[in-house]
């Protein structure tokens, strides 16, 4: 890993990226988004009010010097909806970058990987960085990759649920062949498993429920940027190798003798 | 043969929610997949002992999955006329009220009031179908609303995939069809005449939506209607059917509370705040994603209590007569009464002030 994380042609210095949707208020966003250093905020199109509305996200998250936004398509059910949600959230935010997400059961919002894989294909060669939300599939990965996808983000768990890496093992797949970085989106709850999450590998992490229900949301925005460093330190200073076993009184292997 | 499906049956789980001891509760209150066994123990009276706890957990699970906002809307009444004979309804065709419905341009005012008060989200409401507001009528009022209104949602009568599917293209997202209650023999002598009297053809209505395209359909019992404790455990296993029938389906849950109404209905079975309460919270623990509503029906300070906590969407600023926004007609009566009359801006104040986000926008014309 370089000290730059690279999505396409775009380079940035944070790995915390942060959702916006679910606080109590905007100044409380805002406040969550400057305290965590996050470069890149991703915001719902739907969640866009050209009314000048108190709810509209988007007017003042365009206001935040050095922060990018990452429109996401939320809401849209199938890859159509999704392009055209992308479309249009380019056009009104002038961001290239967009978060693929079309969760068609609206209960769960578990990310349809064939749909997801359809949309990237389309927004990727349109020019669009992708970003595509997906279920913890190591296959899937590498055809989003294929397809021109600027990253990968695996669920770690449920959206909201607190879950943590549930998906573990499957990210580490991932993250062994992924040739593109992979971000995990979705369902941290304490700092500590983003400094999980980095230490095992991964790029970057996205955050939005762990930082908006808490108690301090600029406080947990300080306290994730802080574990994300601390994860990505570690990675990038080597981790001692973890031995499952003992050293075997009778090795196995004593039979086979040096001398010929 | 029952008219009532199988799967819709309370009786089977009615003897768990007597049953229901402490140990059911706490382990309902913990479970890691709530399903029937579960939300019945959490309607008894046992249960009821519990409701702080009860509430905590409603809490929880609201926060975690909607974030700390709640989702506004408001109701617009397109037409008064009615050939339905529900005996709970001050719109029923046999109340002397006088009926109107909206011309084309005050459609257009009522919608500008709207828009003006921030609604992004507006229920379009008509009695039973009848001549001087049927189907086309509308759908002339939904294409009107699409152009001011990224979301676009119908409570009116029930309809044929065919009409769902044509609703859909007009720029609707969704209804809002309540069943009023699972009881077939309760619900006959309720809707005493008209469309609406028939049973199997009300409760497939949803079906009838979703396979239309629409995207979300909201259910609910008109609570002090039936038993409250039977009509829950059908409600629940009505979403319960919808979920797993139509995966792609967005259901919400609404609980409209009988109040004593103009015509003088008494509600036979009525709920107090307490219970409607320990209703809700039941319904959260057990299904934490689906969306829960509650109207201004309800008074102020239920409303206060309940954002939040269970429920994620309500209704503002409502006026349930025909013309009520631009201008009110005080001579008329609305279809039920409005308890919580409060203006956007003082309803929104009192969410800020519990740190919750009113969103008024949460959808795009662009899903359409």
């Amino acid at each position: 890993m370089s000290d730059t994380l690279t999505l396409g042609d775009l380079a940035f210095s944070s790995r915390l990226l942060l959702g916006t949707g679910k606080f109590s208020d905007v100044e409380t966003m805002i406040a969550a988004v400057k305290a965590s250093g996050a470069e890149i905020v991703t915001v719902a199109l739907r969640r866009f009010n050209a009314n000048e509305a108190e709810d509209d996200l988007f007017g003042p998250l365009s206001q935040l010097d050095g922060v990018t936004l990452m429109p996401n398509t939320s809401g849209a059910r199938n890859a159509q909806e999704a392009v055209r949600a992308a479309m249009l959230a380019r056009e009104l935010s002038g961001s290239k970058l967009v978060k693929v997400e079309i969760h068609p059961n609206p209960h769960h919002l578990m990310p349809d990987p064939i749909e997801t894989y359809e949309a990237a294909k389309t927004l990727a060669a349109d020019g669009f960085v992708v970003m595509p939300y997906m279920p913890a599939d190591p296959v899937l990965a590498k055809r989003l990759e294929d397809v021109g996808c600027a990253s990968v983000m695996p669920l770690g768990s449920a959206i909201g649920s607190g879950h943590g890496l549930s998906t573990r093992e499957l990210v580490g797949l991932i993250i062994r062949d992924s040739g593109i970085p992979v971000i995990i989106d979705a369902g941290l709850r304490a700092p500590s498993e983003a400094t999980a999450a980095m230490e095992m590998g991964c790029d970057a992490v996205l955050v939005n429920s762990a930082i908006a229900n808490a108690g301090d949301p600029a406080a947990m925005g300080r306290a994730f940027a802080d574990a994300v460093a601390t994860g990505y330190a570690a990675r990038q200073a080597g981790l001692m190798a973890r031995l499952d076993h003992a050293e075997a009184t009778s090795p196995l292997t004593a039979f086979l003798s040096d001398a010929e | 043969m029952s008219i009532r499906p199988d799967w819709l049956d309370p009786e089977p789980h009615v003897a768990r929610v007597e049953a229901a001891r402490r140990r059911d509760v706490h382990a309902a209150l913990a479970a890691e997949q709530p399903g029937i066994a579960e939300f019945a123990a959490l309607l008894s009276s046992t249960a009821a002992g519990e409701l702080e706890a009860m509430a905590q957990r409603a809490r929880q699970l609201t926060r975690g999955h909607f974030g700390n906002t709640i989702q506004l809307y408001a109701p617009l009444y397109l037409s008064n006329y009615c050939t339905g004979g529900c005996s709970y309804c001050g719109f029923s065709s046999d109340r002397k009220q006088p009926r109107h419905k909206l011309t084309e341009e005050q459609c257009q005012a009522e919608m500008s009031a709207l828009r003006q008060m921030h609604i992004e989200e507006i229920l379009l409401l008509t009695g039973e179908r009848a001549p001087e507001a049927d189907f086309e009528f509308l759908c002339n009022f939904v294409r009107a609303a699409a152009v001011h209104f990224p979301k676009v949602t119908v409570e009116a009568f029930g309809m044929t995939e065919e009409e769902y599917r044509t609703l859909n293209e007009a720029g609707c997202t969704g209804i809002t069809l309540y069943q009023e209650t699972y009881d077939p023999t309760l619900y006959e002598a309720c809707h005493r005449w008209g469309e609406k009297r028939d049973f199997a053809t009300r409760i497939a209505a949803p079906d009838r939506a979703f396979r239309a395209g629409l995207r979300t359909v909201g259910i609910g019992a008109l609570l002090g209607l039936g038993d409250p404790i039977a009509e829950s455990i059908s409600l629940y296993q009505h979403a319960a059917h919808l979920m797993k029938t139509h995966w792609q389906g967005g259901i919400s849950v609404s609980f409209p509370r009988l109040r004593p109404e103009a015509g003088g209905f008494q509600p036979p079975h009525p709920v107090d705040e307490k219970r409607l309460a320990q209703l809700i919270f039941a319904f959260r623990i057990c299904l934490p994603d689906v969306p829960l509503v509650l109207s201004t029906r309800e008074s102020a300070a239920f409303r206060d209590g309940m954002a939040g906590i269970g429920i994620n969407k309500m209704s503002v600023a409502s006026r349930t007569t025909v013309g009520g926004y631009e201008n009110g007609r005080a001579e008329d009566n609305g279809q039920f009464e409005i308890d919580d009359g409060r203006d956007v801006e003082t309803f929104c104040t009192m969410l800020r002030e519990q740190q919750l986000e009113p969103v008024f926008k949460n959808w795009d014309a662009v899903f359409r």
